[in-house]
């Protein structure tokens, strides 16, 4: 078979971006040249789970019900989920003071506290070294044509779904191959109407001079 | 014409300061956590002021010894032709309000009321920082490097020169963390191949121990 349909085509090109965007993620730059980002992609099932997760935190997190609304719009057509993840303890004997500790070995003996989206206290420069990975791998995405967007929330569901496991902290980069980019300019979640009140109660004083008299 | 060493020297420099605004550019337009703008990025260009950098930067290097390296990093910055600082100044007093933990203060309501660090001179940071808003710093950095890798230009980054910059009061006031980028337009990247001891041996050391010490006196013994 000489032909490949477009469809396959796209499918198979998206797989070898994620491996692409990975493998940029793992050589990016990072401080004391310690490789310790732990990388996976989701697809297909786990990505659903995700999604529902996602959007049943509505009530908590109005932010995450969007995102999880996005991700089941997203799945729709071709699209991959990379989540980084990392230990929070630092091992760079920097004794900077970021995480509130005079020194790392009192941050790596605090009490850990475990919560829903990330245990802590965090290492800043761990922090600052698996962003790093993950800017690398959307900055690969970009470079490639795909769409792209780095969302926490989704980190934050497969952190606390145990789809990522082994790490403190996590962040994922979203990236499709949709028509339309499908990450910004997300109108169809709302109409003219609902965006208008949110507006109008959000910024009073944008059509009213004075916002001391209530009229309802 | 024939062209002097002179002007490629003058050159060099010059598209050094070029590339600076451009990786500038490109550092300020990568993302920002939920799209809330709070990095600034500072340009020093200027030779004297990265020399005064470098010297923060030694006197910090005497006050722990984990920050022994600072030593290194400053003589590696000197070799640097320009140097850009980002910094994050919402990490402070303006946590992201989305309770994620990564603080260790469980929500942002906690993270406000915690006891900040002193302004000590072993202290770099005053933490505890919102890493959350921080992350912001790590998307300007590689915003930055890619831009770097792009045009073909070496460059480093260190941390020794955000602390330095922070501690000699020159970035903006509300600046909580602060991290450095040092770029070079030369034929052999200063910022790789750092052997041992570099912040007492390196070009410059060297040169100024046998060339410019050895040479004068050959030259008025044998003259």
């Amino acid at each position: 078979m000489t032909i490949l349909e477009m469809t396959s085509l796209v499918e198979n090109g998206l797989d070898r971006a994620v491996e692409l965007m990975a493998l940029s993620a793992r050589n990016s730059f990072r401080f004391n040249d310690r490789n310790t980002v732990k990388i996976i992609s989701v697809q297909g099932d786990e990505l659903e789970q995700i999604a529902e997760y996602c959007f049943s935190l509505g009530d908590m997190s109005p932010l995450a019900a969007r995102d999880g609304r996005n991700l089941v719009q997203l799945m729709k057509e071709p699209s991959a989920l990379m989540i980084l993840g990392e230990k929070r303890k630092s091992d760079f004997n920097y004794n900077c003071g970021a995480c509130g500790y005079r020194t790392c070995a009192e941050m790596n003996k605090a009490e850990e506290v475990e919560s829903l989206t990330a245990n802590g206290p965090v290492c800043m420069f761990k922090s600052v070294n698996l962003n790093i990975a993950a800017n690398a791998a959307a900055a690969t995405a970009h470079r490639l044509g795909l769409h792209c967007r780095v969302f926490s929330t989704f980190a934050f569901a497969a952190l606390s779904m145990e789809i990522i496991t082994d790490v403190d902290i996590a962040v994922s980069v979203a990236v499709s191959a949709a028509r339309k980019n499908p990450f910004f300019n997300r109108h169809e979640y709302w109409t003219q109407e609902h965006w208008d009140e949110i507006f109008n109660r959000e910024f009073p004083t944008y059509n009213r001079g004075f916002i001391g008299a209530v009229e309802d | 014409m024939e062209r002097s060493l002179k002007q490629f020297e003058t050159d060099r420099l010059e598209s050094a300061k070029a590339a600076a605004r451009l990786i500038l550019a490109s550092g300020t337009t990568s993302p920002r956590v939920g799209g809330v703008g709070e990095c600034s990025i500072h340009i020093l260009d200027d030779p004297c002021d990265i020399e005064d950098v470098c010297q923060e930067m030694e006197r910090m290097a005497e006050v722990k010894k984990s920050w022994g390296l600072f030593r290194r990093d400053a003589a590696m910055l000197r070799d640097a032709d320009a140097v850009l600082v980002a910094t994050t100044m919402r990490c402070v007093s303006d946590p992201a309000d989305i309770n994620c933990n990564m603080c260790g203060k469980l929500v942002c309501e906690y993270f406000r009321e915690a006891e900040r660090m002193p302004d000590d001179p072993d202290v770099a940071f005053r933490g505890p920082l919102c890493i959350f808003r921080a992350t912001n710093i790590a998307y300007a950095i590689d915003g930055m490097i890619s831009q770097a890798r792009n045009l073909g230009i070496d460059y480093g980054v260190y941390w020794s020169v955000g602390a330095a910059a922070m501690r000699m009061r020159i970035l903006p006031q509300k600046t909580g963390y602060a991290l450095g980028v040092a770029i070079s337009v030369t034929e052999k990247s200063p910022f790789r191949d750092i052997p041992k001891r570099y912040g007492e041996i390196n070009q410059r050391s060297m040169n100024d121990r046998m060339i410019q010490r050895l040479w004068p006196q050959f030259r008025s013994i044998y003259s």
